[in-house]
């Protein structure tokens, strides 16, 4: 679905549903230089079983218009303007990578109406290379194919797809080449509050749940094991997958965040 | 450009899609020949059914051992993702179905396979889907034949049997500029040879059974989507960005972006055509698919010297390969040589033409290309046979017009066969000559 938010035209995936802002409400957060469909399989899943999905593009991301946003801070804030747009109360915060870093800043200003936070591979801070920023800005394809590149485990750099046919690669790197790679890793890189975030959720007994990837080198596990450890939770690692763990593993990680998701509602 | 892997054109072809799986350790894909798969429980069973998660349901929508085969065609074109069928004829009819609906309008190379004009011309007809037939690289002719309902431009990298080689980037311009895609047929070239979709291509079909399988035994077809074209942009594929009611309103765009068009055909083509390869033919493509560089460079090679060897024939009429006084595309396009297709003709017509292939002993005369054996065949006669006297002319193909695919046998015994064909030839031209004579 389309919504204005910041009067732009923002789109938001629901899943294959039209979006009932009464149901439970489950938000994705994409990650850097990505989209909504991050989340394709997990998002059809939560919409098919009594959920209401709330997958945004960012603004100047693939199907939503704006511009794009330069801080963690200023993502979080947009995030909490889009889901007000909507008439949502109460919601369940998903996020991968970056997007886990704009939910804990939504998280803090949601406060009670947040029901749990799902972190997927990712940590409390995301530096990047310099390098790698310098390379978005002047070649946004070769800097997604880095990041491919770096990001999928093993088996998906050996052609892997959990559906079958496809190219998981190919996919991300049509997507992350035409969208704002560079200002969403400088964003990422600059971020320096999400150990503080983690804590105070953690200080105000929000469920969370975090979910790892064993080949992880974009955040890599310690780091989300220290997330894990500030928010409290118990850490939950996929083993033999990398960073982009949603395309990876959409299966293992689905199964982790419905039973996580599931438990908090009927508690 | 585009990537969809990080390996290199020769590993992917051997790795790409399968590691040894982890119950008996099989080195070689297996063959799953099994049409359906046990569902761990309703749950999964529903969840795989509304695509919530990927994974296997019946072997004429998936199957493990066909899925490696596109997996690994997928990554060596550089696409997002791929669907194989039975033929490759299949794999243009998918193509065509998830494009276009009633009402609308095709624009094709009129240089192309004999099939795929009767597919464009009449079977499509009948539904109402027309086309129109232009010389491709003449890009005004392109332009000029692009309507309100056109879904997309088609063509070959390399025209059968004609062998014009298509400006894919100065095509792909010309689509673009109009809001649809170029999808291109490049099974004469292989993706050893030329990968289109960096040359500006949308989709790329192929028939697999040629020299991607290589050996003659199997029939497949692949179409791979290049996953760069903006389908919602376009405005003109509701197929693709309008919901689509069987599966609860999916629009395929926004929940699958660059692999959109792979997605429409695995839920719909898959589903309702059935045009599924069957998982051994799989297996024995992906053999082929192993050794497709080493054998497309000795093609290549033969192809080359029999070229060189037949211009010195006293014989032969003349000779066309695309290599042959290249353009300056066909040299961008085909850095490796332009294949191993071949056509020429013999003194004395069609008469002597057939006498040549009759007098061949280890060529082979059949309705193939791109085994790994030297195929010969009279298009006229034979593929093209259906097509009128003017549709053969547009399609490049005169009487005498003989087509070879050059094999990999050792280049001595194909010279020396072709010149028993030649002494036959020879033979019927000389008879000709003394008859107009007495």
């Amino acid at each position: 679905m389309y919504i204005q938010v910041d009067q732009a035209n923002t789109f938001v995936a629901t899943g294959g549903k039209t979006f009932t802002a009464s149901l439970p409400t489950v938000v994705l957060v994409h990650g850097s230089g990505t989209d909504h469909r991050t989340w394709a399989l997990q998002a059809r899943w939560f919409a098919f079983h009594g959920f209401s999905v709330f997958a945004p593009d960012l603004p100047a991301h693939s199907l939503s218009d704006g511009e794009a946003l330069t801080s963690i801070e200023d993502m979080g804030a947009w995030l909490v303007r889009a889901i007000d747009t909507v008439g949502v109360d109460k919601v369940h915060l998903v996020g991968h990578s970056q997007g886990f870093l704009v939910a804990l800043e939504a998280a803090a200003l949601l406060a009670t109406r947040v029901q749990s936070v799902t972190a997927m591979a990712t940590a409390s801070a995301i530096p990047v290379n310099p390098a790698l920023i310098e390379t978005a800005h002047t070649n946004p394809g070769l800097a997604a194919q880095m990041m491919l590149q770096w990001g999928f485990g093993n088996q998906h750099q050996q052609g892997a797809s959990a559906v079958p046919g496809m190219q998981p690669i190919g996919i991300g790197q049509r997507i992350m080449a035409n969208n704002p790679l560079a200002i969403d890793l400088t964003a990422c890189s600059t971020y320096t509050a999400g150990a503080q975030r983690a804590q105070e959720l953690a200080a105000k007994a929000c469920p969370s749940c975090v979910i790892l990837a064993g080949q992880d080198r974009m955040t890599p596990k310690k780091e989300g094991l220290k997330l894990a450890q500030d928010l409290g939770a118990q850490a939950q690692v996929i083993p033999h997958m990398g960073h982009m763990l949603p395309m990876e593993a959409p299966k293992q990680s689905l199964s982790i965040m419905k039973s996580f998701i599931q438990s908090v509602e009927n508690s | 450009m585009s990537k969809s892997s990080f390996l290199g054109a020769d590993t992917i072809a051997l790795h790409s899609g399968y590691q040894p799986e982890s119950d008996h350790g099989s080195r070689a894909v297996p063959i799953y020949q099994t049409t359906s798969y046990v569902f761990d429980s309703v749950d999964e069973a529903s969840a795989l059914f509304n695509v919530e998660q990927g994974g296997h349901i019946y072997s004429r929508i998936t199957n493990p051992t066909v899925a490696v085969l596109e997996q690994r065609l997928a990554a060596l074109e550089g696409g997002t993702g791929a669907i194989c069928t039975a033929s490759g004829m299949s794999a243009l009819f998918v193509t065509f179905f998830s494009l276009c609906s009633a009402g609308d309008h095709i624009v094709s190379a009129a240089q192309i396979y004999g099939s795929t004009i009767t597919l464009l011309k009449h079977s499509l007809k009948r539904f109402n889907i027309d086309c129109t037939f232009v010389d491709i690289n003449d890009q005004s002719a392109v332009a000029n034949a692009m309507q309100d309902n056109t879904k997309l431009v088609f063509c070959e990298s390399i025209g059968n049997p004609g062998l014009a080689v298509s400006n894919l980037p100065a095509i792909a311009d010309t689509a673009h500029q109009h809001g649809v895609p170029l999808v291109v047929d490049a099974t004469f070239a292989t993706p050893y040879l030329c990968k289109p979709i960096a040359h500006g291509a949308d989709v790329v079909v192929h028939s697999v059974t040629k020299w991607i399988g290589g050996h003659g035994v199997a029939l497949g077809g692949v179409v791979i989507d290049g996953g760069n074209f903006d389908w919602l942009k376009s405005g003109r594929f509701p197929t693709l960005t309008q919901p689509y009611e069987p599966f609860h309103g999916m629009n395929f765009w926004e929940e699958f972006g660059p692999a959109a068009l792979a997605m429409r055909i695995r839920c719909e083509s898959m589903r309702d055509i059935g045009a599924a390869m069957s998982p051994h033919n799989a297996f024995l493509l992906l053999q082929g698919l192993e050794t497709l560089s080493l054998r497309m460079q000795q093609h290549v090679r033969n192809a080359q010297a029999m070229v060189a060897w037949l211009q010195e024939q006293d014989a032969v009429a003349w000779v066309n390969h695309p290599d042959l006084e290249a353009d300056a595309h066909t040299q961008k396009l085909f850095p490796k040589g332009a294949g191993s297709m071949l056509t020429f003709g013999v003194k004395g017509g069609r008469e002597a033409g057939s006498a040549f292939i009759n007098g061949l002993q280890l060529s082979s005369n059949l309705a193939n290309v791109g085994d790994s054996r030297t195929l010969v065949l009279h298009p006229g006669s034979t593929t093209h046979s259906r097509l009128s006297e003017s549709d053969l002319i547009a399609a490049g193909i005169s009487a005498d017009l003989i087509r070879v695919s050059v094999g990999i046998e050792s280049i001595e015994d194909i010279q020396a066969d072709f010149g028993l064909g030649l002494r036959a030839a020879a033979k019927v031209a000389a008879a000709q000559t003394a008859q107009a004579e007495a």
